[in-house]
Parts: C-alpha cells; sequence; structure tokens
C-alpha cells in the first residue's frame, strides 16, 4: 500500500528537486516572481497528472479581515482579476503536488490568499439569493452573517435549516468564475510562462488542461458528489465520520453540508498520548480505507481538515481534492505492497514497479539497489509489531525523496495518475509524525489489503468489522465491481 | 497613443540599444528593495489624511496596477530633458546603484502622496536641500543647470502626472475623465512641496498637455538618455523567466508613450496595441503585483490605505 505509493512519490520527486535546485540559482528581479513560476509548474503538473482532482475548499486565511470585506462583484474582480485568481488557484494546485515549495512560494502564495478579504454580508446574502432562490433569512431557519472560515474563492457561514439541521454553507465570491474565465480568455502570458518552465513539453495540452481544470474548480458541485460519496461510504462508522451534503441547498456556488464541530489539530497536541494514537489510527484507516475500497483518495490532508472527539473519532473535511483510481491504477499499488511486504519477492516488486511506469524497464540497476533504496518508504509495515512514526521518520522520508544524488533517480518517474498520491507521503505521514503516533500499521495494513484480509488487530479494527459486517451487501458489491 | 512594436521592430530596437555593459549595476533586488521603500512609506500612525486625502484620486492610482509602467514612462519622458537627465547623470548614484535610486524615488513618491503632512513636508525638505547642490553644465547643449530650478522640477511633475494617467488609463482600472482632471489638480500641491510656484503648475489635463508641448522644443534623446533608458528596459541579469515578465512592462511602457518620445527614442510603432496584447500586459502586470505583495509588509501597507480609503468613500 502506502509502500508502492512511496516509491512512486520519491522517483518523480527527485527530478522535480533538480529543476528546483537549477532554478535557485537564477533568482535575481525577484525570488517571488520565480515562487509564481514554480506554483505555475506545480498547477502544470496537477493538470497534467490529475484527471478527476478538485478545489481545495478550506483554507484558513490567518484572519478574516471583516473591516476590509468586499463590497460588490467588481471588488471581486478589482481583487482578483489580472492573473491574480488564475494565480491563486494555480498555487494551491503546486501545493496538492509539490510540497517541495521554497518558502518565498508558500510566502507568495499565502499573501496573495491573505490578500482576498471575505465578502460583505449582503455580498454573500445576495450570492445565496442567486442560486437559491431566496435571501439566506428565508431560506434558512436561522444564518449567521458572520463568516467563520475562508474558502479560496468562497466562505463558509453557519446556519440552520428549515427542518432543523445545523449546516456549514460554503458560498462563492460572486463573480470570481467570469473574472477567472476571462483571464484564462486570453492565455498568451500562460503560454509563455509554460514554455519556460516546462521546456519541452506540449504547452498547449498543459495551457488547455489546466484552463480546464481550473474552469472545472469553479463548480462546487464536484466537490459535493464526493464528499457525499465519502459520507455515503462511511455511514456509520465508528471513528471516520463525513459530514453529508443538502443536495437541495447546494448548487454551483453554494454548498451545504452537515456542520462539523469538534477540536481542531492544534488542540490535539495538548490530549494524551493514547487518544493521538488513536486518532492517528482513524486518520490511516480513512486514507487507505478509501484507496482499496473506495478506490478514491482524498487529496487533502490538511491539519484544518480534520475535528477530533476522542475515543479515536474524526471527522473529515472538505472533498474539494478527490481522486478516483480505476482498477487497473490501483492493482499495481497493491502488488508492489505484496511482492515486497508479504510474499517477499523483490523481483516481482521491480516488475510491478515497471509495469506502473515508476521504473524504467531494463534500467541498468541491481533489484536489490532498488529494494534498498525504496526500503525506507516501508519502514512503518515490513515488519508486524507496534512501530512510532516520529517526525524524525517523516522527515527522513520527505529527505529521500529529494535525493537526486540516488541511483536510481535517472529512471524513476512517476506515473501521471499516481502524482497526486504524494500527499500520502508529504501529507498524511507528516501528520502522523507531528502527532508521535505509534501502534501496529503492519497489522492495521494486513486487515486492509484486500490480498490479506486480515481479522481485526486493534479495538478500532473490531468495531470496523462490525461496521463491515452491518453494511448492506449492495453496497460492499458496488465498491467491489 | 495605443501603439506597440511587433516582434521585428522590438529586435531592431533592442539591438540598438547601447552596450551598457559593465557601466551599471545590475537589478538584484529591484523588487525587494522597492517593497521595502513602499511599506516602510504607508504610514501606520499617520497624523491626519496628508496633502490629498484618502478620498482622492491620487489614493487610487498609488495603488493601480499600472504602477510599474507609469514609473518607467515617466522616466523615460524626464530624461529627454537634457537638464535633467544631465542633473541626474552627474550627480546621483545612478548608474552605481540604480535600485537604490529607483527605491528612493518611489518611497519618495508615496510618502508625499499617502503620507502625513508633515511627513510629505519633512521628505520634501530634504529633496529640496539636496536639490540645491545639484548644479552644473550639461555637456550636450552647454547649458547651466540647477536641480532646484522650478521649470525643471515642473517638468519633472508632469511627466510624472501624464505618465499615471497614460498607464492607468491603457493598462489600469477604469480612470474617467474628470477623475484624470481631478488627479492633475490634486497634484498640484505635490509640485509646491519640491519647490514649484503654485501658479506655474497646470491643473487641469488640458492644461498638462498643453504645457508638456510648449517644452517639447527643447527634449532630446542624448546619448545619456538613451544609455540609462535602455539600461531600464532591459537591465542587465535577468533571469529569463522575470526577463519574460520585464518584456511586457517594458512593451507596455512603450506603447503608453506619447509618439513623438518614441521617435526621440527611436523605436516605431508596427500597428496598434491590440486589446490580446493589452489583456497580455495587463496580466503581466497582475503577477509583477502578486510577486509585490508577497514581499514582506507590503499586504499590511496595501491594507492600511484600503480600510481609510474605505472609511472615506462611507463618510
Amino acid at each position: 500500500m502506502k509502500k508502492a505509493i512511496f516509491a512512486a512519490l520519491t522517483l518523480g520527486t527527485a527530478a522535480a528537486a533538480t529543476v528546483l535546485a537549477r532554478r535557485a540559482r537564477g533568482l535575481r528581479l525577484s525570488r517571488g516572481l520565480a515562487a509564481l513560476q514554480l506554483a505555475l509548474r506545480g498547477g502544470a503538473r496537477y493538470a497534467g497528472s490529475a484527471p478527476r482532482l478538485f478545489m481545495l475548499a478550506g483554507e484558513h486565511r490567518q484572519q478574516l479581515r471583516n473591516d476590509l470585506a468586499l463590497q460588490t462583484a467588481e471588488d471581486v474582480a478589482t481583487t482578483l482579476g489580472a492573473m491574480k485568481g488564475v494565480l491563486m488557484k494555480l498555487g494551491q494546485m503546486a501545493s496538492y503536488v509539490d510540497d517541495s515549495l521554497p518558502p518565498e512560494a508558500r510566502r507568495t502564495l499565502g499573501r496573495l490568499q491573505d490578500s482576498v478579504p471575505p465578502m460583505s454580508a449582503e455580498l454573500a446574502a445576495g450570492v445565496i439569493t442567486e442560486e437559491l432562490g431566496m435571501p439566506p433569512e428565508q431560506v434558512f431557519a436561522e444564518w449567521d452573517p458572520e463568516p467563520i472560515a475562508a474558502a479560496s474563492i468562497g466562505q463558509v457561514h453557519r446556519a440552520i435549516t428549515r427542518d432543523g439541521r445545523a449546516v456549514a454553507v460554503k458560498v462563492q465570491y460572486p463573480g470570481i468564475a467570469e473574472t477567472i474565465e476571462a483571464d484564462l480568455g486570453n492565455v498568451s502570458l500562460l503560454r509563455r510562462m509554460l514554455r519556460i518552465i516546462a521546456p519541452g513539453q506540449d504547452v498547449e495540452a498543459l495551457v488547455n488542461e489546466l484552463r480546464e481544470r481550473i474552469v472545472e474548480e469553479l463548480d462546487y458541485s464536484r466537490e459535493a458528489y464526493n464528499q457525499q460519496l465519502f459520507a455515503d461510504y462511511y455511514d456509520g462508522h465508528p471513528t471516520i465520520h463525513v459530514p453529508s451534503i443538502v443536495s437541495e441547498l447546494s448548487t454551483r456556488r453554494v454548498v451545504t453540508s452537515d456542520l462539523a464541530t469538534g477540536a481542531r489539530f492544534s488542540e490535539l497536541a495538548g490530549w494524551s498520548q493514547q487518544e493521538r494514537d488513536l486518532a492517528a489510527e482513524t486518520i490511516y484507516r480513512f486514507v487507505f480505507r478509501s484507496l482499496y475500497d473506495m478506490r478514491a483518495f482524498n487529496g487533502d490532508p490538511h491539519p484544518g481538515n480534520y475535528l477530533f472527539h476522542g475515543g479515536g473519532e474524526v471527522t473529515f473535511l472538505d472533498f474539494g481534492l478527490v481522486k478516483h483510481f480505476t482498477v487497473a491504477e490501483l492493482r499495481p499499488l497493491m502488488d508492489m505492497a505484496r511482492y515486497l511486504c508479504v510474499e517477499n519477492d523483490p523481483e516481482a516488486f521491480r516488475r510491478s514497479l515497471e509495469d506502473a511506469g515508476f521504473i524504467q524497464p531494463g534500467a541498468p540497476l541491481s533489484t536489490d539497489v532498488i529494494v534498498d533504496h525504496l526500503a525506507v518508504f516501508y519502514d512503518t509495515i515490513r515488519k508486524p509489531g507496534e512501530l512510532t512514526i516520529t517526525g524524525d521518520y517523516s522527515s527522513a522520508v520527505v529527505r529521500r525523496f529529494f535525493d537526486v544524488r540516488s541511483p536510481i533517480a535517472p529512471y524513476a518517474q512517476v506515473p501521471r495518475s499516481y502524482v497526486i498520491l504524494q500527499r500520502i507521503n508529504l501529507g498524511v505521514f507528516a501528520l502522523l509524525g507531528e502527532l508521535t503516533a505509534t501502534a501496529d500499521w503492519r497489522g492495521i495494513a494486513e486487515e486492509i489489503w484486500p490480498f490479506v484480509q486480515a481479522p481485526p488487530s486493534t479495538p478500532i479494527g473490531e468495531a470496523e468489522a462490525a461496521w463491515r459486517a452491518r453494511r448492506p451487501a449492495e453496497q460492499i458489491r458496488r465498491q467491489a465491481s | 497613443m495605443t501603439l506597440v512594436l511587433s516582434a521585428e521592430v522590438q529586435t531592431v530596437a533592442a539591438d540598438s540599444y547601447p552596450d551598457v555593459s559593465g557601466s551599471y549595476a545590475d537589478v538584484s533586488g529591484l523588487v525587494e528593495r522597492s517593497a521595502a521603500a513602499y511599506a516602510s512609506s504607508v504610514p501606520e500612525h499617520p497624523a491626519d489624511d496628508g496633502f490629498f486625502g484618502a478620498g482622492s484620486v491620487t489614493w487610487r492610482l498609488s495603488t493601480d496596477l499600472s504602477g510599474p509602467v507609469a514609473g518607467l514612462r515617466s522616466l523615460m519622458i524626464q530624461a529627454l530633458h537634457p537638464l535633467a537627465m544631465a542633473g541626474v547623470d552627474q550627480h546621483s548614484d545612478w548608474r552605481g546603484d540604480p535600485v537604490g535610486r529607483l527605491a528612493a524615488t518611489s518611497s519618495y513618491v508615496t510618502t508625499v502622496s499617502v503620507g502625513d503632512k508633515a511627513t510629505a513636508e519633512r521628505v520634501s525638505a530634504r529633496v529640496r536641500r539636496i536639490h540645491e547642490h545639484v548644479r552644473g553644465v550639461d555637456s550636450v547643449t552647454g547649458q547651466p543647470y540647477a536641480a532646484g530650478d522650478p521649470a525643471l522640477l515642473l517638468w519633472v511633475h508632469a511627466a510624472l502626472v501624464d505618465s499615471t494617467i497614460a498607464a492607468a488609463q491603457l493598462f489600469g482600472a477604469p480612470l474617467s475623465a474628470a477623475d484624470a482632471d481631478r488627479y492633475v489638480a490634486e497634484m498640484v500641491a505635490a509640485a509646491e512641496l519640491v519647490g514649484v510656484p503654485r501658479a506655474m503648475v497646470p491643473d487641469s489635463v488640458a492644461a498638462l498637455q498643453h504645457y508638456l508641448g510648449s517644452v517639447r522644443p527643447i527634449l532630446q534623446a542624448t546619448p545619456a538618455a538613451r544609455e540609462s533608458m535602455a539600461y531600464l528596459l532591459d537591465p542587465p541579469g535577468l533571469d529569463p523567466d522575470v526577463a519574460e515578465i520585464w518584456q511586457d512592462v517594458r512593451e507596455g511602457t512603450i506603447a503608453s508613450l506619447p509618439g513623438w518620445a518614441r521617435d526621440m527614442y527611436g523605436y516605431e510603432m508596427a500597428g496598434p496595441l491590440t486589446d490580446a496584447r493589452r489583456t497580455e500586459i495587463r496580466q503581466a502586470l497582475g503577477v509583477l503585483d502578486t510577486v509585490f505583495l508577497g514581499e514582506p509588509g507590503v499586504l499590511e501597507a496595501r491594507q492600511r490605505l484600503a480600510l481609510r480609503m474605505r472609511a472615506a468613500r462611507v463618510a
């Protein structure tokens, strides 16, 4: 499982690191500009790799500057026109695939986000009226005009529906879609920048892909669809919770879901190690259950996207970035895990890597070298028994990622459909490292691996097995097909 | 007015730039230092709303995207006055530290525009003091000059005001004719601060154009002007990807110049500035602005201004 993913990741990112290193020398007029170009490249990589990825919803700006609130759609256009909205989307896309963005890039993109104030209460109400036919006070039994969070191109309000459901309502900036689409109507600048940062690539195809992807992400209904998919799948799960979508109150520019409350990731740091371990186990199960059973991956393991309730119960927020895998795409990942960790067959492991396109077939490398290099990514699940994921471990994984001197780097790459899985490596494991989480990861993996299907190895595993046994056969069949 | 160089013409123009390598420092830190100068020029605790006020056109234009084009265009027009150019060329550290000189100038303009009155007066007094020592004889025309000469100061002022309007009209947020007039009238105060008697200063777009036309006979592109502008338009040591953006700023600037100024520098017009090209240049300015915004303090400075402008709008 994650090992395969790790393998994938290492390889491609090494190439990226080389480019980064080269780039770092040339910054003269402004490091910030180069930062944006990096973002652009990240965006291009994302576009080139992610047939079905969507927008990140809940980016939490440091503070909502209500005193600067945007009053009109013209304010939106002024604030996000002239490529700024496009750059913001590209920056987000870059962060999905590229945690290696240097500090300057992070800073520039972060500031760009911060430069977009929230909507005034009237402006947000206007969007609700346009989308749902009535002003928010009439659509909802109660409506809080004060936003509770910023989203990349919108903001989140609390409300209570007429039938008494407490909900979170994400509202998109009015005119943002038109503003961004207008900028994408003239792509000559984009094309020129891409030609410089992605030499040798089919720039026209990249530009088209980016344009399509961004326009697609301006439509909230995809996110709603994906969130509901996860909510349905995990319905009744003992520790994994996903807020349901209120579909009659969701449109292209408004998405309404059940309101969840709980402790933030930062608060979790003050909890007992036992609580942190349980939360980590649930996150781990969620990631790999989703991948193996739903063939879906929620590519945004941002600490802000979890709420914690104790006893290992976790609510997962934000399904703006979901990748669906085909059976054929998933198989090599499974094979790699199976051959390396279960069947102990390095040659078969190597063949799986080659079949999936991670390693060039016939590369002049011994299989031992390949296995040696990738071993670090499999450390948590090669052997049974309890193991602690430390911050040191996750940074070692990241360092290994960027090791351009690695003997396998010249022969390695990440095939398009797997790029998003970098988020497991760079996101999920960083998170677990921050929690210094301990578990028998191998035991949990064996429960989830379809080629092992071991009995429960933990109390949460027991509860999960009971939940799975209770689920309608029809639902399980659907996943298997 | 809305004209652009074709790719071919541009290449010729670029080849015809004098070789300035070696005589100027490179532009490392241009954005960083301009940003630092800008951020520190927007006051955190102003005593008052300065000479223009938060509801002024001056304030609005001070945050317009078209700023870089306005700045470059001002310099190109200012440099066509041989005595103004000689003063810069013979006295300032322009060649040794062009970035520092540009940052200081933009810091001055920002302080006078949005600083409180006491600060604006203090920096203006300093500039006037420095100008007292800037005297000499221009080697091209053989004429003596003094930087404190109101006629020269007026030229510099008029070039800035005209360029700010021209750049905004081409690439910035919409600017009505009435607001352009208002801006020219507001900026009279800025000219007075550096020592131009009020009566000399144009206070409408028409008066400004008339004044600019009246000075034209003495304008010329001296070797120093050509050299300086060639440097600015194509600074040495630019990274290729940065140069890509700079090319748009350069073309936008040249397109924004009046025909006579283009002629003096020897740039040819190859056709009208198309809407598509104009959008592209505007996008490039948006990218630059985003970079600027990413520098420490710039966002906060913008927010300070925005809050005060909003309060003025409501009041």
